[in-house]
Formats: C-alpha cells, sequence, structure tokens
C-alpha cells in the first residue's frame, strides 16, 4: 500500500521534473499570458466601442470582467492545451517514451501522472491568465464594465477549470494519437469546427448535437447557462470527454508498441 | 536470471522473433549476437515490456516486466542513446528516472560520476550530446536503481577506445558483483573479449546459447602449409583432396587446408617426403564462427517451409 503510494507519487514527482525542465514550457506559458492579454484588451475595446447606451440610471450595456475572459479563453486555450499535448507527444517524437515507460511500465499510471501534472499546471496557469486578463480588460471597459470580485473571482476559477480539463484532454489524445500535429487537428476540430458547423444551418437536433461537443459544452460551463442544461452538465460533460480521452490514451499505449 | 520461453513477435507476416527458449544466467556477462534485423532490438525490448510478444513469455526474476513496480530496481537498461529529449539536461533526465522509482536524487551524481559525465556536460541539453556521452548517459541510467540485472544494445557504440575499454571492464566488474549481464553487439572481436557466454540469433531463432569457447571450437580449423617446393605441396594437395579434406592454394607456396588436422597434414606430408617451413593450426575468430552460424540460418530460412522474402 505505500509502496504503491509512493510510486504514484515518483510518478507525478518524474512528469513534473519532465515538464518543468524544458524551457518550452515556460515559453508556452508565456505565450498564453501574451495571447490572454491581448484577447482581453481587444475583447474589452469592442465591448467599450459597442456601447452606445448612454444613460447612467439604465446598467444595460455594462459587461462583468468574467464575461470578457470566458470570451478571451476561446483563444487563448489553443496556448494552453499546447502544454498537455507536448507532454506527451514530445515523449514519442524524442523516443523517451521507452525510458518513461521502463520507469513506470503501468501505462494507466504514466497517464494518471502526467495529467495530474498537466491538469495542476494548466490549472494554475489558468489562474494566473485570468488575474492578468482581469488587470488587462477592467481599466479597459471602464465605466462599462463592472467586476464584482466574488463573480470574477468565481468566473477565474471556472476559467482555470475549463483549462486544465481541456489540456487533459490534449494529453489523453496526444497519447492516443501520438503525433501532435494529428491531434491538434483533431482537438481544432473537436473544439471549434464540428460544433460551429453544426451549430451553422440552427437545426434544432443538430444544435442538441453540438452541445455534447466538449467546447461548447465548456463554453456553457463558463457562461453559467441555464440551458440547453445547467453549468454543472457542462462541466461533467467536459470531464466526461477528458475521462475519455484519457482510456483512450491508456488504451493506445497498451496495445501499441512503445 | 531472464529467462526467454517460446518468446515471439510477429510483424504482419515478418517473424522478428521465432520461439526463442533461452536462460540469461547472473554473475556472467552473455553476448547477444545476430546479424542485423536478427531480433536482437526486438528481443530486448520484449523482455522490457515495450513490444507485446506475439506468443511466449519474457521473464526477468520470474516475473513479466509489465507487473513489476519500481522496475530500475530490478532491471537496468540502455535501449537506444539518442532516445534523449533534445531540450532537456542528462540531469534532469536521470532526476526523472529517479523520482518515478523512489531512488534517493544523489544516486544521480553518483552514477553521472561512475560514468564519468562531469557537471557540465550533465548540464547540456540532450541534442548538444555526442553518440559517446548519450551511451555514458544511458549506461548511468541504467546503472540508477542498482539492479541485479543490467540490459545494453550495442554500449561501445560512438565510444573512443578507452571508452569501450571502460565499458568492457565495466560489464566484468558487475558480472563479478553478481549480476545477469545481457548485452547485444555487432562487434565480433568486442564480444570474444567480454563475453562469457554467447546467444547467438538469426532471422529471430536460436542458433547457439553455449560458452564462448564452445562457438569458437565449432568453427572451423584451418591448417596453413608452407613448403619451398611446389611440386611437393602439389603432391600433398592432390592426397588431402582424396582423403576429402578442402584444400586453397594461397600461393605456390602455401596451402590453407580445412577438414584435416595439422597432425594428419604433418603425417602426410613426412609419407611423401615433403619439406615443410611452416605447419600451423589456426582457431576460427568468433567473427569466423558467428558467419558460418548466421550463414546457416540464412540458409536454412530460404528453404522451402521458411516462407522470408527470399
Amino acid at each position: 500500500m505505500s509502496t504503491s503510494t509512493s510510486t504514484r507519487h515518483g510518478a507525478v514527482a518524474a512528469e513534473w521534473t519532465k515538464l518543468s525542465s524544458v524551457r518550452s514550457t515556460w515559453w508556452t506559458a508565456l505565450a498564453g499570458l501574451l495571447v490572454m492579454a491581448a484577447s482581453a484588451g481587444q475583447l474589452a475595446i469592442y465591448a467599450a466601442n459597442d456601447n452606445t447606451n448612454d444613460d447612467p440610471t439604465d446598467d444595460r450595456g455594462i459587461v462583468t470582467v468574467g464575461s470578457v475572459l470566458i470570451d478571451s479563453v476561446e483563444l487563448t486555450q489553443y496556448v494552453v492545451l499546447a502544454l498537455g499535448l507536448l507532454a506527451v507527444t514530445a515523449e514519442f517524437t524524442s523516443g523517451t517514451i521507452r525510458t518513461t515507460l521502463q520507469c513506470t511500465p503501468s501505462r494507466g499510471r504514466v497517464l494518471l501522472a502526467k495529467a495530474a501534472v498537466a491538469g495542476a499546471v494548466t490549472f494554475a496557469l489558468g489562474l494566473l491568465l485570468g488575474g492578468v486578463g482581469a488587470l488587462v480588460a477592467r481599466p479597459v471597459l471602464g465605466e462599462w464594465g463592472s467586476a464584482p470580485a466574488a463573480d470574477t473571482i468565481g468566473d477565474i476559477v471556472a476559467v482555470a477549470t475549463y483549462l486544465a480539463l481541456i489540456g487533459v484532454l490534449a494529453l489523453g489524445l496526444g497519447a492516443a494519437l501520438r503525433s501532435a500535429v494529428l491531434t491538434l487537428t483533431v482537438l481544432l476540430a473537436t473544439l471549434m469546427i464540428v460544433p460551429l458547423s453544426l451549430q451553422e444551418p440552427d437545426i434544432d437536433v443538430l444544435n442538441r448535437i453540438a452541445d455534447v461537443f466538449p467546447g461548447v459544452a465548456g463554453g456553457h460551463f463558463l457562461a453559467g447557462d441555464t440551458e440547453p442544461y445547467p453549468p454543472v452538465v457542462g462541466l461533467l460533460l467536459l470531464a466526461g470527454w477528458a475521462g475519455a480521452a484519457l482510456l483512450l490514451g491508456r488504451a493506445a499505449l497498451r496495445r501499441r508498441d512503445a | 536470471m531472464i529467462t526467454l520461453r517460446g518468446l515471439t513477435k510477429r510483424f504482419g507476416s515478418t517473424v522478428a522473433v521465432d520461439a526463442l527458449t533461452v536462460d540469461i544466467a547472473p554473475g556472467r556477462v552473455t553476448g547477444f549476437l545476430g546479424p542485423n534485423g536478427a531480433g536482437k532490438s526486438t528481443t530486448m525490448r520484449m523482455i522490457l515490456g515495450l513490444d507485446r510478444p506475439t506468443a511466449g513469455q519474457a521473464l526477468v526474476g520470474g516475473r513479466a516486466y509489465r507487473e513489476l513496480r519500481r522496475p530500475l530496481h530490478e532491471v537496468g537498461a540502455l535501449l537506444d542513446a539518442r532516445a534523449i529529449h533534445p531540450v532537456r539536461s542528462g540531469r534532469a533526465h536521470l532526476r526523472a528516472m529517479a523520482h518515478s522509482n523512489g531512488i534517493p536524487i544523489r544516486r544521480v551524481d553518483e552514477v553521472l560520476d561512475t560514468v564519468g559525465l562531469d557537471g557540465q556536460a550533465a548540464g547540456k541539453p540532450g541534442r548538444t550530446l555526442s553518440l559517446g556521452m548519450g551511451q555514458r548517459l544511458g549506461i548511468a541510467g541504467a546503472l540508477l536503481g542498482d539492479p541485479p540485472v543490467l540490459m545494453f544494445d550495442e554500449p561501445v557504440n560512438g565510444l573512443d577506445p578507452d571508452g569501450v575499454r571502460w565499458v568492457r571492464q565495466l560489464m566484468r566488474s558487475l558480472a563479478d558483483e553478481g549480476r545477469t549481464i545481457f548485452v547485444s553487439s555487432h562487434l565480433m572481436s568486442e564480444m570474444q573479449l567480454t563475453a562469457d557466454q554467447l546467444v547467438v540469433i538469426g532471422r529471430g531463432r536460436l542458433l547457439a546459447d553455449e560458452p564462448i569457447g564452445e562457438v569458437i571450437a565449432r568453427g572451423t580449423v584451418a591448417v596453413r602449409v608452407r613448403s619451398p617446393h611446389p611440386d611437393g605441396l602439389a603432391a600433398l594437395a592432390a592426397r588431402l583432396t582424396a582423403a576429402g579434406a578442402s584444400v586453397e592454394a594461397a600461393d605456390r607456396n602455401e596451402l590453407t587446408v580445412t577438414g584435416a588436422t595439422a597432425d594428419q597434414v604433418g603425417d602426410l606430408a613426412h609419407e611423401l617426403g615433403v619439406r615443410l617451413h611452416e605447419l600451423s593450426a589456426h582457431a576460427a575468430s568468433l567473427e569466423q564462427a558467428f558467419m558460418e552460424l548466421t550463414a546457416d540460418s540464412v540458409e536454412y530460412a530460404g528453404g522451402p517451409t521458411g516462407g522470408g522474402a527470399r
């Protein structure tokens, strides 16, 4: 029992050592910060400029900082998910996957350790991104923005949770597909292209199908929508996708020769 | 102890490893020989649970590798010295390995010291390491958990002569400590100096599993005969051929005889009254013995039931 716990911790420590000892991890995090700042700034400018309602007694048209953050994530997520993706695809490219599996022969244990590290890192980065986005968006929005502390913090935590699950989804898919380019293509299709295409004709059945996709489900969770399902269902759907990707990755690691 | 039982690996219709049954015993260096594509690396990958056997099993200390919890304490392996992350430093690579198996981090510096990588080399990004440094890093990783079983795939590739001698001594001392050492190499001469036991495979099949002396002894022994009298030598050649030996004339004054002992050749020369300047027996080198073994395997695989590409 104690051996089992220590090897689990060991595998997590090993994955953290691997992720933190390559510069690309830190460059990716920095790129995420820049994209978030730029995106939040731009969306805040739009929000402020679009406002034509000058009646000070009427608060319609005022947007929350949190909503700007949530919209900014749509672009920023592609930088953040690279962290989860590279944590596994770089192992296949460089051949270090063989060393990793020599050290930890249990494929499930390797993938769980990677998921724990990628999830924790993208969650922490998500908190940072949320904070930076809020700091940029708030002054730009000026009188057209509001940032109630509790709501903003809630939105930042939601953004971090979303990014962590997307990071794990990318990781699991990367383990199954091995190639970074292929994985990124599939992720773009799953997160954006397919659901957007489904939603385009605005046919009810297709919209319902689109609602099950991870990006859309995550979007409903972030926006706190009550339609077509409560936010927690959106969160569970996204978590389900991440879990399914991990299972797929584990099956591929078990079946295929390394 | 490494135990292979009917170990088989097929890739589509190609049989890479064919029903290999071998025990690799502790306390000695077992050389693993075979031509390129014979299935050596595939066998080693199956022992490490990286490739799934199509049939049969590979056990280390009686257990399948995939069942081991902290395998670096059981088996150390150097497979591919090129499999290093291009950016990560050698030290970070070893630290990650140590963490995964609960090995104290100070052990990283110990093994770096053992393989002769200094702090500067260990801090360099993987892509800047030479093949020789990569080999040393790989050996350091294999030694990390102080395991009783060690496997090395072509460990002297890219090493300078000093490095080669060092690896040879390292294997020797590890075996003398009672560990199981399983080394593949295409350098027959290297095996002749290092290995106690040889496992030879060709086209995935076991060709020999014997002490190295026996493999050499099985090779052809040639007898060299020199004489200042070409006519007498020709008569000797005729008699030897008639007796079933095979004779090659190197020049007018020299013969190479196989299929007869030096004693027989000498007696015959005496009988014919041929004056000799040299009569010497030459044991086949491991290289020759190896060529003969594997040449057989190629013929065998080319037969009607071989089903090979040829």
